[in-house]
């Protein structure tokens, strides 16, 4: 069942668009991430569904009716901010139990949520305590209790994680998802950190610009990904710049570096003599006795495996990993690398050059 | 060129110590990565070295020199602040040449240094914007032009990637750290990130509550932690509780929840004490078809992206997370029986700790 | 080596730092404080001539009822501007619409007006007083009445913009997140930002109780030109009419109002931290209703229109007077009058400036210790006093020293006395909002520490120096009662047009009284756009 609809929404401050003609469905108990880069229009989706910006055009649906009228109190639809937000004035259990409190729901019944959604995000031990006498983790677990006890079934989360350490994040995160997939909460995720969205959403939705660039499964954008923006952006990648040399019958592409030498990749639609660049995943390059010759530039080390930088004959910056125990190349030495050519993204050279493509800023 | 060393620096803030008889040691042409959570202690640290703040009692030495009462502007090091601290009123060319002009240096000259910087943080075009004409990564490079320009030997970074986005952060990583090494100077990077020293530092001081527990270079603290705080927070860890069996060889027997048995890095413990296990989720291993230490079901598979973690419910011990690379995505589904393993030398052995697993752990 | 370059240089020293601090407070101590409150002593060591005042019953009565009158005006009127200023706060920090920069600078305007030409202004516009040739609204009120509606226009800039200060500061993410849980915008704004909103309300209620309880020459011109000054009395111009000729009764007042206001000043800040803004009880239904449509339309009405037909144009109501006619203007005299204002308040701007940066520094980046807050609190005092107390006071003081001839000088101490806590606590305020760490940086960079105040520091802050500085300007240029108070010789601009007012009431003409303030109030807004001109042209830039 279709939860939320966004449709032609356009948002426009003054001349400059936010978000143009976004169209998007999201399905009831889905957990959505929308990732892009600071400025994609990422944030101002959410709150254009929540209420809080009425959009310039378009039309938002929820539960299949039209919402466009309706005011921000009366959408039910729960939002934590990225700064967190709880009342400094009252301490966590009035927090919480604001929603209720609101509705002029009766004393017990609001003690009663109040105390079952803290005790959900194992805080109920510090109900007594104003949001300053907590850490930064505690403070968002007790927002998401605090939205979630007012009885939406929606949750936008705008940059929840983004003011925390990388440690806390990486568990808070978890548990986010554990316990909206619990109560069977659709929510929208909005990040700029893509290990985050690969790692707790159903889909992730690719924005950039104000637009949306692509929307798959972690696992389809990271594998499959349709532009060269997408492939740069979530995960790492090299990208070399090179031209179709051969094309099979079923499509398996050869291409041509700068240097000359000859790199078999995956299927492309791309013809001979097309000017293209090929996308392949550091864990996706391999040293052999023969191939691309590159020169080790640096070795970094990243726990449980090493990052080998090298500079290859045809200029290019390509990197590879290589597991911890192995033997590690010294600087200077000379390798022979090759690819995994089903893993290796074929897409044509963008005219503003690729630099101007995956730029984030 | 300076080296820098802290000697047994206590520093409290009412009743807590944000330093509590911290010593350190930087080398010249160094870049040293301070990692710790917040409230470690780290930023504290960093403002004693550059003079901000007076530590109660301890000594800093620059080059054996004793510069502990010495004031702020004449001990050249220079901080970069996680939020930039551009000076508003003025344009990006003006704040750059703060430093030359503060100490009087020749005009020409300076000019082409600062013309040269420029060019190094790719930044040429935009030397009449002001700091708030400028995105996060453009005022973060014209900060560290600014503090190169300065003539400053010592570098002092406050979590200078932390306000930039995830992916601006991994761009910036490479750079701020070849125009550190390419300017020659010595470096002492503050960060909550581990991912980030690993990938930045020569040698990493991991920090809690005031005090340095671990200094080393990014293999040695990964592969050889000190204690279970380190082992968890430099690389996740599996923590699982036991008693030593016996000890013979390279090889420790160790007693597990629920009468599990396996083996760790040889320890000279009595046997019967109570200790904690270690393994780096990325050095433990499960198999569908082979055997290991123990069995359980696959509760959990997390895509993401280059790598993939299986969460493994082992019957009495709990939650095992397992680090794999992402070709074995489809080798493995929920609720298979996999076994769990380990090479005995990866799997380090400590005392259980007296305030509890969790408080050990504690990041927060 | 430079002035500049050797305070740089002596700046480094670790001892000067402290060596400045203490210069500035023991000026700060000894020459605003102490004679501000020296009053309270020497009524003890003239306790004779006092205690005869307290044995007189009727001069005690006049004297309880002015003091009543005085305290009762304030406090009627700072509750006034709460109730109509609360809205326009909200409305300028919280809604956008066309025309809101000509708002925001109509706000200021009653604060380029000297009070004394309010006064005859107000009266002009509400009553009719006999000789006046431009009839106003003719309605016949009583001089308490009166007194209340010409001291909510000066006192009402006061408190939008300190309502606004603390608004701006509130973060309006906590007002969605009450929405998004549920709460109309009116219950959300109720239990959420109003209780925040504490500090903001403390301090505007005691900069309007301040200014209400000291002004002097408008309330004073208003009542001679109503008949009524020898009849009806608030404090400060009881001291005026009374001070040719006893100084006891004189005192006694002045000590009874030091002592109530400085009582006023803890008993306000004490009430403001304990009393807990009720937020847990709620009526959805009708707090809905009021926070849309008509309620919040017919809201944002009355609030305009309080801002026009109480403040605005009751104030420039004087302006009318260009069209009539009468005794012509000595312009010599107007001129020197106002070159004098000048120059008493150019002086005090000065002195504000050099000693009460340093200070505000200090309490800005220190609020936290014992000394800070103690410093908070007496620069407090100062602006509370009313300053016809003050006046009294320091003549006193001064007296001592043989230096009762140095009248010019005396008074250029009194107008620094109430100015200087004027520019502090518009520094804090400015400093509050600029983060330490871009001093620190400059540090870091070979600063020294005086290189980085003035090369990093002052260049943010500028624009609030120079608004406070025209804060002190203007409001030295307005005040009455101290200079009154201090001498009897020296001729402000507001003294010279309140003299023309006593003449006018015995001729019947008014006219010169009026151009001449007419004069004063466009030289003040001249002033006040200029000065405007340069904080947005700096805004502009940020």
């Amino acid at each position: 069942m279709t939860k939320i609809k966004l449709e032609h929404i356009t948002m426009r401050f003054g001349n400059i668009f936010a978000v143009r003609d976004i169209n998007l469905e999201v399905q009831s108990g889905e957990y959505v991430t929308i990732l892009g880069p600071s400025g994609c229009g990422k944030t101002t989706l959410i709150k254009v569904i929540a209420g809080i910006l009425t959009p310039t055009e378009g039309r938002v649906f929820i539960d299949g009716n039209e919402v466009n009228d309706i005011p921000i109190e009366d959408r039910d639809v729960g939002y934590v901010f990225q700064n967190i937000a709880l009342f400094p004035h009252m301490d966590i259990m009035d927090n919480v139990g604001y929603g209720q409190r609101v509705r002029n729901a009766s004393e017990e019944d609001t003690v009663a949520i109040s105390n079952e959604y803290l005790e959900l995000v194992k805080m109920l031990d510090r109900s007594g305590y104003i949001p300053s006498e907590l850490s930064g983790g505690e403070q968002q677990k007790v927002a998401l209790a605090r939205a979630l006890a007012s009885g939406s079934k929606m949750l936008m989360l705008d940059e929840p994680l983004s003011a925390l350490d990388a440690r806390v994040r990486v568990e808070l995160r978890y548990d986010i998802r554990r316990l909206v997939k619990r109560l069977g909460i659709t929510v929208l995720h909005v990040t700029h950190d893509q290990e985050e969205a690969m790692s707790v959403s159903d889909r992730i939705v690719l924005m950039r610009n104000g637009t949306i660039f692509e929307t798959g499964t972690p696992l389809e954008i990271y594998r499959h990904p349709r532009s060269i923006f997408a492939a740069y952006f979530i995960g790492e990648t090299n990208l070399i710049e090179c031209s179709v040399a051969q094309k099979s019958k079923n499509g398996k592409t050869t291409v041509r570096l700068r240097d000359g030498s000859m790199v078999k990749a995956g299927k492309s639609i791309y013809s001979v003599g097309d000017p293209v660049v090929i996308s392949v995943r550091p864990e996706h390059v391999y040293t052999a006795t023969d191939g691309l010759r590159a020169v080790v530039k640096d070795i970094v080390f990243m726990g449980t495996y090493w990052r080998v930088r090298t500079e290859a004959d045809s200029e290019d910056y390509v990197e590879y990993n290589i597991s911890a125990d192995s033997q590690v190349p010294m600087r200077g030495d000379e390798v022979f690398l090759v690819f995994n050519k089903k893993a290796s993204v074929v897409f044509a050279r963008p005219y503003e050059g690729i630099w101007e493509a995956i730029r984030l800023e | 060129m300076p080296r820098i060393r802290l000697e047994n620096i206590v520093k409290r803030f009412g009743t807590v110590a944000a330093a509590d008889d911290l010593s350190l040691t930087v080398n010249d042409g160094e870049y040293l990565c301070i990692l710790g959570p917040t409230g470690a202690g780290k930023t504290t640290c960093m403002r004693i070295i550059c003079g901000l703040t007076d530590p109660d009692s301890g000594h800093v030495y620059f080059d054996d020199r004793d510069v502990t009462r010495l004031e702020v502007n004449m001990r050249e090091a220079t901080m970069l602040s996680q939020v930039y601290s551009l000076f508003p009123q003025m344009n990006v060319y003006e704040n750059v040449m703060f430093g030359p002009l503060i100490k009087e240096w020749d005009e020409e000259s300076s000019r082409q240094m600062v013309k040269n910087i420029f060019h190094m943080v790719h930044m040429e075009e935009r030397v009449n914007a002001y700091p708030n004409e400028l995105s996060g990564g453009q005022q973060q490079r014209i900060a560290l032009a600014r503090a190169l320009a300065s003539g400053s030997k010592i570098l002092l970074l406050d979590e200078p990637l932390r306000a930039l986005d995830a992916r601006l952060r991994l761009e910036l990583r490479k750079e701020l750290r070849s125009m550190v090494k390419e300017m020659g100077l010595t470096a002492v990077h503050v960060t909550h990130d581990q991912e980030e020293a690993l990938e930045m530092a020569d040698r990493i001081a991991v920090i809690r509550d005031g005090r340095i527990i671990q200094v080393g270079t990014p293999k040695e603290v990964f592969e050889e932690p000190k204690t279970p705080f380190v082992a968890n927070f430099v690389g996740r860890s599996n923590m699982i509780e036991g008693v030593i069996a016996s000890a013979e060889g390279d090889v420790a027997t160790v007693t597990g929840n629920g009468g599990t048995v396996f083996k760790a890095r040889y320890t000279d413990r009595a046997v019967g004490s109570k200790v904690l296990v270690a393994v780096k989720i990325g050095n433990t291993k499960i198999s569908l078809t082979e055997d290991g230490y123990f069995k359980g079901r696959i509760e959990r598979k997390l895509y993401e992206g280059a790598t993939i973690t299986v969460e493994v419910n082992v019957p009495d011990i709990g939650t095992v997370s397992v680090k794999l690379p992402n070709r074995k995505f489809d080798d493995f589904e929920i609720d298979d029986e996999v076994s769990v393993n380990w090479s005995p030398e990866k799997a380090f052995v400590f005392d259980y700790p007296e305030n509890g697993l969790e408080d050990e752990l504690r990041v927060d | 080596m430079s002035l500049i370059k050797r305070i740089d240089e002596l700046s480094s020293k670790r001892n000067f730092k402290r060596g400045w601090f203490g210069l500035v407070c023991a000026v700060f101590v000894f020459l605003i404080i102490i004679p501000a409150i020296y009053v309270l002593f020497e009524a003890v060591a003239e306790w004779d001539a006092v205690s005869d005042v307290l044995n007189d019953a009727s001069a005690m009565s006049t004297i309880w009822t002015a003091v009543y009158n005085s305290f009762s005006i304030a406090f009627i009127v700072t509750i006034i501007d709460i109730i109509v200023g609360l809205p326009m706060a909200w409305i300028m920090v919280r809604k956008q619409f066309a025309g809101k920069k000509y708002i925001d600078t109509l706000i200021d305007m009653p604060l380029a007006v000297p009070t004394a030409v309010l006064g005859i202004s107000v009266v002009m516009f509400w009553g009719a007083p006999s000789g006046v040739t431009i009839p106003g609204l003719g309605w016949v009120l009583t001089p308490y009445l009166m007194m209340v509606l010409l001291h909510i226009i000066f006192t009402y800039p006061y408190m939008v913009r300190s309502l606004s200060a603390i608004l701006e500061q509130i973060d309006p993410n906590y007002e969605t997140a009450g929405m998004t849980l549920g709460a109309s915008r009116f219950t959300a704004a109720r239990t959420i930002t109003l209780p925040l909103f504490r500090a903001g309300l403390t301090t505007g209620f005691i900069l309007c109780f301040a200014r209400s309880l000291s002004e002097t020459g408008g309330t004073f011109i208003a009542l001679e030109m109503m008949g009524m000054s020898n009849v009806f009395f608030t404090g400060p111009t009881y001291i005026q009419v009374y001070k040719a000729t006893s100084m006891g009764p004189v005192i006694l007042i002045s000590v009874i109002m030091i002592i109530l206001a400085i009582l006023l000043l803890f008993v306000a800040k004490y009430i403001m931290n304990k009393v807990r803004i009720p937020w847990s009880r709620v009526w959805p239904k009708w707090e809905r209703k009021i926070s849309r449509g008509l309620a919040v339309r017919s809201r944002d009405v009355i609030t305009m229109g309080v801002l026009l037909f109480i403040v605005l144009i009751p104030a420039f109501y004087i302006f009318t007077y260009m069209t009539a006619s009468g005794a012509p203007v000595n312009y010599g005299d107007l001129t020197l009058a106002i070159a004098t204002s000048f120059l008493i308040a150019g002086i005090a701007v000065v002195f504000d400036v050099v000693f009460g940066i340093p200070m505000a520094m200090y309490i800005a980046r220190h609020g936290d210790t014992r000394l800070g807050r103690a410093l908070d609190n007496l620069v407090n005092v100062p602006l509370i006093i009313p300053t016809t107390a003050l006046g009294v006071s320091l003549s006193l003081f001064w007296g001592h020293f043989d230096l009762s001839s140095f009248t010019l000088l005396l008074v250029v101490l009194g107008h620094i006395s109430f100015t200087y806590p004027l520019m502090v606590r518009n520094i804090i305020g400015a400093m509050e909002e600029v983060d330490v760490s871009y001093e620190e940086v400059a540090l870091t960079l070979g600063a020294k520490p005086f290189q980085a105040f003035r090369k990093v520091l002052l260049p943010i802050i500028k624009s609030s120096v120079i608004a406070g500085g025209i804060l002190a300007f203007t409001r030295s240029l307005g005040e009455t009662g101290a200079t009154v108070a201090i001498s009897s010789t020296v001729m402000t601009a507001p003294i010279y047009i309140m003299n023309l007012v006593k003449a006018g009431s015995i001729t019947g003409d008014y006219y010169a009284a009026a151009i001449s303030s007419i004069i004063l109030i466009v030289i003040c807004f001249i002033l006040m756009f200029m000065v405007r001109r340069v904080t947005r042209d700096k805004e502009g830039n940020e």
